[in-house]
């Protein structure tokens, strides 16, 4: 795992399926009503299991040329969205992406820029991927602890919703836990499959 | 080299040279001799109707917002002030002061946080007071997440950490008077002062009642669906009696009498109003027509009930793209009076309360246009006042 290689993984940590639990539990306990946990738990209960086998590194290492396979793109961002550059802010996993781009910042996709700290906190976004023709519940995490790294920024759109739903929410600084609440870019990290 | 009595003598010489050729100069005869000076602070004079505030986040170094003071008449800068990180800003609806809600660290980007609430003197700019809160939603600002009571008394804080939750500022005493906590919903609408409104995720509403320092909360039933056409934050609220149109992301509006017993009303449509088919919400995400769009991105002038609303052509799911035209609607007779074509697109509208009302608009280059409201003519632009122009502020609102 190199600098250069944004689309490379992070050192591995915690068990994947833990860390999940635990933004689950933060995220529901502040922000939630008793119905949206429910659905959030349901939504959790059964995507989860599939976190530790998804191919993250087989659809980033993919030839990403092919056609988009059925079902058909289901909102306009996908029906343009490009798997192969991740400095683009059609990019298939920014679907709902709001700020600087790890990727272009000194991260990767799913890595934060050495100086920064990923948010244990994130809202989430649910993003086809034109490549294998599956949609994926993306976390966008935020990278924490320096001022706006200030690349050109994107905005995806796709599934935002008021910061009075802040699980959909792309405004808000999700920067809780990581010391102070400074933002410098915006990850994108799959945490489930939602075809 | 010449000997110093020399050299003084020369000097001397070309000097009363000087001095004469300078006395004899027409040019100069009549202008006097400029006198020493002290350095002094210009003292602006009381709000008025065309002076506004206008919050500038700059998103490329989020921690150094702030807010411009400018007079609308003139195009012209009067002032600024800091407003750190994300930071917001109302004002008394009587210009007696604004008040900036702002977020710092001990050591720039680390240390110990501090939120903060500074109360400006609005014609020295000198902060009169600086109060510690016990926290503040730290989110792209919306002006629904610092709010007033119609009379000033008020300021309503939004916050979300542990829970979310609204704080009560005595703006008179400066000292923190309630804590509300709201679970599941967020921001505030304020209706006179007697209270507030929040959203909340189920797509109702909560309604805060305060009286004798005790908050009452009632609830409605949900009367949109968050998922597939949610309602804008940005939504006008006319604080004085506390109707509100909620503006929803396909272009419904909601009109809304905010109380302890809020009552909804019927949905009208601003593509129907336009002569148009009502814009299709989630369910049809790749149709194309004219639709709200951008961050503020309605005003109300509070007399007429005129509605100011950036539009664009789009899809669905493009809530947040900047508006090509502003649209003016009177929500009484849910008319479009008229479409305001930009020259550049604004993710922003405001207007003054005033009965000559002017009407901003910004640009990606942090332009601001300035606009007779009442015609929809551009009456002069200040280029790049400053980058990222989220919204205005005006007397009265």
């Amino acid at each position: 795992m190199t600098q250069s290689d944004p689309s490379s993984g992070r050192e591995m940590r915690a068990n994947p399926l833990d860390r999940v639990t635990e933004r689950l539990i933060r995220h529901v306990a502040g922000h939630s009503s008793r119905r949206s946990l429910l659905g959030r738990l349901g939504a959790w209960a059964t995507f989860g299991a599939l976190v530790p086998v998804l191919p993250v590194e087989r659809v980033s290492a993919a030839t990403p040329t092919k056609a988009a396979p059925s079902p058909k793109a289901p909102s306009p961002f996908a029906a343009k969205a490009q798997t192969t550059d991740p400095t683009a802010c059609n990019y298939w996993r920014y679907c709902a992406i709001d700020g600087f781009l790890c990727a272009s910042c000194g991260g990767g996709i799913h890595s934060c820029p050495p100086g920064t700290r990923p948010s244990p906190t994130s809202w989430i976004g649910t993003c086809f991927n034109p490549g294998d023709g599956q949609s994926y519940l993306v976390a966008y995490r935020d990278c924490c602890g320096q001022d706006a790294c200030s690349q050109p920024a994107c905005l995806g759109t796709d599934g935002d919703q008021p910061s009075y739903r802040p699980q959909a929410n792309n405004d808000i600084i999700w920067c809780f836990g990581t010391g102070a609440l400074v933002y410098n870019c915006s990850t994108s990290v799959i945490v489930g499959n939602a075809s | 080299m010449l000997k110093l009595p020399t050299k003084l003598a020369a000097m001397t010489a070309f000097l009363l040279a000087t001095v004469a050729s300078g006395a004899c100069g027409s040019a100069y005869a009549d202008d006097p001799v400029l006198q020493t000076e002290e350095s002094d602070i210009i003292k602006l004079s009381p709000v008025t109707d065309h002076r506004i505030l206008v919050q500038d986040a700059v998103g490329h170094h989020a921690k150094d917002g702030r807010v411009y003071v400018v007079d609308a008449d003139r195009g012209k800068l009067l002032g600024m002030v800091q407003a750190a990180y994300n930071g917001n800003v109302v004002q008394d609806p009587k210009g007696r002061a604004f008040y900036v809600g702002e977020t710092v660290w001990s050591r720039g980007n680390r240390g110990d946080r501090a939120d903060l609430l500074a109360s400006y003197d609005p014609q020295t700019l000198e902060i009169v007071n600086d109060q510690v809160l016990p926290g503040r939603a730290l989110v792209t600002p919306k002006k629904n997440d610092l709010t007033i009571s119609s009379d000033g008394s008020r300021l309503y804080i939004y916050d979300m950490v542990p829970t979310n939750a609204v704080h009560v500022i005595d703006t008179a005493s400066h000292k923190l008077s309630l804590n509300v906590d709201l679970p599941g919903c967020a921001l505030t609408y304020p209706w006179g002062n007697a209270g507030f409104t929040s959203i909340c995720a189920d797509g109702s509403l909560a309604n805060v009642s305060l009286n004798a320092g005790k908050a009452e909360v009632t609830h409605t039933k949900p009367f949109f669906d968050p998922e597939k056409d949610a309602v804008f934050e940005h939504s006008p609220t006319r604080r004085t009696d506390g109707k509100t149109w909620f503006i929803s992301y396909s272009g419904l509006v909601y009109p809304t009498a905010l109380s302890a017993q809020t009552k909804i009303d019927t949905a009208w449509s601003i593509q129907e109003a336009a002569g148009m088919k009502a814009a299709p919400a989630a369910d049809s995400p790749f149709t194309v027509t004219w639709r709200p769009g951008g961050w503020q991105l309605s005003a109300l002038h509070y007399a007429t009930g005129h509605l100011f609303v950036t539009m664009h052509q789009g899809t669905f799911w493009t809530h947040k793209t900047a508006g090509t035209e502003v649209w003016e609607l009177d929500v009484e007779t849910h008319k479009l009076i008229r479409r305001i074509k930009l020259p550049k697109p604004s993710s922003m509208v405001g207007v003054t309360q005033d009965a000559k009302p002017l009407m901003f608009t910004s640009d990606e280059a942090g332009d601001l246009f300035i606009w007779d409201a009442t015609t929809g003519t551009m009456l002069r632009k200040m280029p790049h006042l400053g980058d990222d122009l989220y919204f205005t502020v005006a007397l009265g609102e």
